[in-house]
């Protein structure tokens, strides 16, 4: 039957439209219950179960099917989400389209109490439906509804009717559920704490004329790690003046948490501050000192001069909420058999929860997931409620759960969607996937890698022409020819963007089955590539480039050591070492010359774990070692990155994915040039070239790791290098590499960069066709974004979890002292690192209740003075590392000076032995 | 105008039948065709009716648009009209050919509708001088059969009647910017009031008496007729005179007396009818064009 639905809508232009869309009505949409004839869909797979669970809700003995309204759906879904737990949900079904439930909105009804009341003829209609069905079989229908009003006209209706909180907590089964159930602060709930903290936030419709009238500017709400009362917002747009506005102050802050997008209101330019130095953390455990926080408040406005004062703000309206659920910890409330309690995330920036829990005591010590349902104006803190226990702080599984959690990364594992695109097993090359392929299997190919590796995506392979020219190939593995543009497949791997390696865990891109098996160039077995073979003289200067798709077959899969071995043994001399020689002395030419033209060698401390094989446990740190072959692979990889950017570059000027590496501004260098001047070492800054150059000269005989601390330094001092569309930018320039022009190419199994360049390319050559959104350069600036974004944590996360394993390491070495060397000389402390693990750590020398003791900075040399010690940088120092768990969300390293000895200050030898010693006998 | 081409004849046998109170048709001189009233045949319309009256054939919809007021007439919306004779109706209409008519019926519409004292215009005004609401009368010419302007006034009267304009509000903000705010609910709106609004009685002078409601047969014996507006209270409104031919100030006279008795006879029944089809409510099994 045909209805037709018609509303009203209000034109960009101010107009009104009136909007009449046609809507069929159907007769043939089952029940749904299993064994119901009247609907005659039985064949179908029944979309509820037969026999509802009986979860003893005391309220409703019988089998019963629930049917929440749609809001308890949307609120409510976590419970409802957890399987076994709610009998079934209805969901609805059969509520807009189906004949007999259809109703149209009536005089005097607005949308919200139409869908209510459809909601209630379902419910009506499934109670005498399942009825009908069987009279001995007593199903019922509960309706689930929050809405007071609602509820009691559906029990006017007769259908059984109870709230959310109600049925839940009639579930004698299931107790810890009602901690589930989304707080939603009902009028109850409001009068209990009358003092209204918070000025109420202006509505959307306001904000936005606000906004377009310049007197409200939007940004993104920044919480600031170290004081929970300032808070900086990052205008949008391209405004040059008050592009940062500060917020200081819980009442300026009005209730936004870090990522939301805000609506901020400058205060007149006498109100201005300046940010405060001071670190605040929030403690207090009451929520009722709100004067006490206004105390505070006043304790962050120092008199400061005027040059210091930003522009402040506060925030007036909420546009858009960025919540997601939060890791951290609960602080139990002092006070016994208190459901309430703090939650403390783990994120500093993120403000405390209040949540309501019975478990209290379980979830002690727990890293578990909270999520905010709201922020009511008369509450000190948000209100949430639990979701997920993670399990114990520090467990492996917890923490590496949590950090993936808390850098966004997404680890689930591959849906049904996903992998329905994966090619079937037994795969094997067809007819078909020959088309616009070369066969290269007769060459000779080889992958190098790091050991253990098994999603291998380049090989190499290097011959002699006829004419005593060199054809050099680099062989990618064909990753586009498995991931269809468009598909879940190809959506799930451009929203993952990377591979994220943890110390002991690999969070693919794409799927294993792709990752590890087809596309991965493995020795011994067919498989697709994208070639770029050059031809070369023995020199190294290229005649020829050429790309195409082809099949490989590998003849061997090499550790860097194993190559190494076989370029350096006299006694081989099969194919594959011939090869690897010539591999080897083009890339020493190549590198040569990339060195030549100010390509910089830069260095920083990289750290592999051994494990034990077992437990997983860290059992030796090693910093990793660098072979020639290394180098031999990368330089191939970046001429391969190279001409391939150049390529797609000359065929898609306006499109083509490309990775720049901005120059550093000056003022980035300031703090290695200082540093070198106190070794009496020049560094010149102003060109790439003489960078290099200059490190490459400062050497110091008596010092030998001096070189190495340098570039760790020049590390530093750089930017991101970043992804970006060419059409949208006009700087190209990799400045660590020296290439005007730069793409990644050679990875496409674990960067999703690299599979869009391969697409670009293989459209380049005519080897596969074109997509519209490959040519959408908004849609690849959108992509560049999410990529960038996704390097960058996966990148915080990879930290992250060294940092963990450091202190699971030390954990279980307990205290020691190395040799260290200063990186950065702070006004209160200085920055080590600890060449033999890679580790850097900061030694601080004000402590809480320790007589603070003389200090003198100079920012000029830079050095620190304590009492008569002078600290410089690269000074040498031997510092104890031990594991600081004072604070359990934040478990670190400390690191504390043992030579040179400062009275008060350092630690003797001594005092670090005996601890150990103690503790030993008290084990025994 | 549809024109029909009647032999000598067959004029003086149609002139000869109303002299006697005896139409072709077997109506007497002061009989209309049944007229069939349907509304709100167009749902992507404000308001519409679809009107016949014997073989003519009117389609009007009414689109409620917003707009700026007009300069001389800050406080008021307006309206406007739009008749198109489609093809349909008469070969004639073919390609251009019914331009002409349509501005000529579109100009007496003006006339008659567009001012104050038959639609209620201060109500389409929402703020002064910036925004009111302008309506837009579409006619469409589907079948011509005679008498059109009487059949075009009945379908506009009815399409106002069932025009249902969104009700909106005017935000100010403190720096004097006006935001529209549009109701979300769709039975909140304004109607129109269409008590004053006149329908136009055409009298056809044949021989030496006047026919009301001619056919096209009828209209082609006509040398010239009156077009008389009259509102529901028997007030004429506005009065026209078109065709070649003249009339005298006393056959004017009995002809505008005709035009009001027939005008109010004619308000009371469309009256009626319209607010019987109200009363059936939206789950009114419409009729449309399958009719």
């Amino acid at each position: 039957m045909l209805k037709s639905k018609t509303f009203l809508k209000k034109t960009r232009a101010g107009g009104v439209m009136k909007i009449v869309r046609e809507h069929y009505l159907r007769d043939d949409i089952g029940c749904g219950a299993p064994g119901c004839t009247a609907c005659g869909r039985a064949h179908e797979e029944p979309a509820l179960e037969l026999q509802p669970q009986d979860l003893a809700s005391s309220l409703c003995p019988q089998p019963h099917y629930l049917l929440p309204d749609t809001n308890v759906l949307l609120h409510q879904i976590v419970s409802a989400g957890r399987p076994g737990t709610w009998a079934s949900v209805a969901s609805s079904l059969r509520l807009p389209g189906s004949l007999e439930t259809y109703i149209e909105q009536e005089q005097g009804e607005n949308a919200n109490d139409r869908n209510d009341r459809a909601i209630r003829v379902a419910a009506k209609w499934y109670n005498e439906h399942l009825k009908k069905m069987s009279a001995d079989n007593q199903l019922q229908v509960i309706f689930i509804t929050n809405d007071r009003k609602n509820k009691e006209k559906a029990v006017e209706e007769g259908i059984p009717a109870f709230t959310c909180e109600e049925y839940v907590k009639s579930l004698t089964a299931n107790p810890e559920l009602i901690d589930r159930l989304a707080c939603l602060s009902e009028e109850g709930n409001e009068i209990e704490s009358g003092k209204i903290i918070f000025s109420e936030h202006l509505p959307l419709s306001k904000l936005q004329q606000g906004i377009k009238s310049g007197t409200y500017l939007q940004g993104t709400f920044r919480a600031s790690r170290e004081n929970y009362l300032e808070a900086t917002v990052w205008i949008h747009g391209d405004t040059e003046e008050n592009k940062e506005i500060l917020l200081q102050g819980l009442k300026h802050l009005n209730r936004a948490i870090h990522e939301d997008i805000v609506a901020v209101e400058l205060l007149p330019k006498s109100q201005w501050v300046a940010p405060s130095s001071v670190v605040l953390q929030d403690e207090g455990q009451n929520e009722d000192d709100v004067e006490k926080e206004e105390e505070r408040e006043r304790l962050l406005k120092t008199t400061v001069s005027e040059k210091m004062l930003k522009p402040t703000g506060r925030v007036v309206g909420i546009i858009k909420r960025n919540w997601r659920p939060y890791c951290g910890m609960l602080s139990k409330s002092d006070i016994k058999e208190s459901r309430r309690h703090l939650f403390t995330p783990a994120d500093k920036r993120i403000p405390r929860i209040r949540i309501e829990t019975r478990q209290a005591s379980t979830l002690e010590g727990r890293r578990i997931i909270v999520a905010i349902d709201g922020w009511p104006r008369n509450s000190r803190y948000p209100n949430g409620h639990f979701v997920k226990n993670l399990g114990d702080v520090g467990e492996k599984e917890t923490e590496t759960e949590v950090l993936l959690l808390e850098h966004d990364v997404p680890h689930q594992p591959f849906s049904q969607a996903v992998l329905s695109f994966l090619p079937k097993m037994p795969w094997s090359i067809t007819e078909k996937d020959m088309k616009n392929r070369e066969d290269l299997r007769h060459l000779c190919v080889c992958s190098v890698d790091p050991p253990g590796c098994t999603d291998i995506d380049d090989a190499l392979h290097c011959r002699e022409l006829e004419n005593g020219n060199l054809e050099v190939g680099v062989h990618i593995a064909d990753v586009s020819h498995f991931i269809r543009p468009g598909n879940a497949l190809d959506q799930e791997s451009a929203r993952r963007g990377t591979t994220v390696y943890l110390c002991e865990k690999r969070i693919d891109m794409v799927p294993d089955l792709l990752s590890s098996n087809l596309c991965s160039l493995r020795c011994d077995v067919d498989r697709l590539a994208f070639s770029c073979i050059w031809e070369m003289k023995h020199n190294a200067e290229i005649l020829k480039t050429r790309f195409i798709k082809s099949i490989i077959n590998s003849k061997a899969s090499l550790t860097y050591a194993e190559a190494q071995m076989r370029i350096d043994s006299t006694t081989m001399n099969d194919d594959i070492t011939t090869s690897l020689r010539a591999l080897n002395k083009l890339a020493k030419i190549l590198k040569k010359r990339r060195i030549e033209k100010g390509a910089l060698t830069l260095s920083s401390p990289e750290v592999r774990f051994h494990m034990d094989s077992e437990t997983h446990d860290p059992v030796d740190l090693q910093t990793k070692e660098l072979r020639e072959t290394n180098s031999m692979v990368e330089e191939f990889m970046l001429l391969a990155n190279v001409s391939v950017a150049k390529k797609i570059y000359e065929e898609f000027s306006e499109h083509a994915l490309l990775r720049k590496h901005p120059a550093p501004p000056p003022s980035n260098y300031e703090i290695l040039v200082k540093a070198a001047k106190s070794k009496n070492l020049e560094i010149k800054t102003d060109t790439a070239k003489s960078l290099a150059d200059s490190l490459d000269r400062a050497e110091s005989s008596t010092f030998p790791y001096l070189n190495t601390l340098l570039r760790i330094l020049a590390t530093r001092c750089m930017m991101q290098a970043v992804y970006f569309c060419s059409g949208m930018d006009n700087d190209f320039h990799h400045y660590g590499l020296a290439s005007p022009i730069y793409t990644h190419f050679t990875s496409p199994i674990r960067r999703y960069a690299d599979i869009i360049v391969h697409r670009l390319l293989a459209v380049a050559i005519g080897a596969d066709c074109t997509y519209p959104e490959l040519t959408d350069k908004h849609k690849l600036a959108d992509i560049c974004k999410n990529l960038n974004f996704r390097h960058k944590m996966a990148q915080y996360a990879q930290r992250a979890s060294v940092a963990f394993h450091t202190q699971l390491f030390f954990k279980s070495k307990g205290i020691v002292s190395e040799e260290a060397y200063i990186l950065f000389v702070r006004k209160n402390a200085i920055v080590v690192l600890i060449p033999k693990y890679g580790l850097e750590g900061t030694v601080f020398f004000e402590e809480k209740d320790k007589p603070k003791p003389r200090l003198i900075y100079d920012d000029e040399i830079p050095s620190l003075k304590i009492e008569d010690t002078v600290f410089h940088v690269f000074d040498k120092v031997k510092v104890k590392i031990m594991l600081d768990s004072s604070n359990l969300q934040h478990q670190k390293i400390r690191m504390s000076l043992v030579e040179p000895q400062i009275p008060g200050i350092s630690i003797s030898n001594m005092d670090l032995n005996e601890p150990e010693k103690k503790k030993m006998k008290l084990e025994k | 105008m549809a024109s029909v081409a009647l032999s000598e004849a067959e004029k003086v046998y149609i002139v000869h039948g109303v002299q006697e109170d005896l139409r072709v048709d077997g109506r007497g001189c002061e009989d209309y065709r049944c007229v069939e009233v349907e509304t709100d045949v167009v749902s992507n319309t404000s308001g519409s009716a679809r009107v016949k009256l014997g073989h003519t054939d009117i389609l009007v919809g009414v689109k409620a648009e917003m707009g700026t007021p007009k300069l001389e007439r800050p406080n008021e919306g307006y309206l406007e009209f739009f008749v198109d004779c489609s093809a349909n109706a008469t070969p004639e209409f073919e390609g251009r050919g019914g331009d002409d008519l349509g501005t000529e019926i579109a100009n007496t519409l003006y006339r008659i509708f567009n001012n104050k004292s038959s639609v209620d215009l201060k109500s389409l005004c929402i703020s002064p001088r910036e925004h009111c609401w302008v309506l837009y009368v579409d006619v469409l010419l589907l079948e011509c059969g005679g008498n059109l302007f009487d059949a075009i006034s009945i379908a506009v009267k009815a399409a106002l009647f069932n025009t249902r304009i969104p009700r909106v509000r005017v935000l100010e903000d403190e720096e004097g910017s006006k935001d529209i705010e549009l109701s979300d609910d769709p039975y909140d709106c304004i109607r129109l009031s269409v008590e004053n609004v006149p329908c136009i009685v055409t009298l056809c002078k044949i021989g030496y008496r006047h026919v009301v409601d001619a056919t096209l047969q009828e209209e082609a014996c006509s040398l010239a007729s009156l077009l008389v507006s009259v509102t529901s209270k028997g007030v004429v409104t506005c009065m026209r005179k078109v065709g070649k031919g003249s009339l005298d100030p006393e056959s004017i006279f009995e002809m505008m007396e005709t035009g009001k008795r027939m005008g109010k006879v004619l308000h009371t029944s469309l009256q009626s009818v319209l607010q019987k089809e109200e009363s059936l409510g939206p789950k009114r099994q419409k009729v449309g064009f399958l009719g």
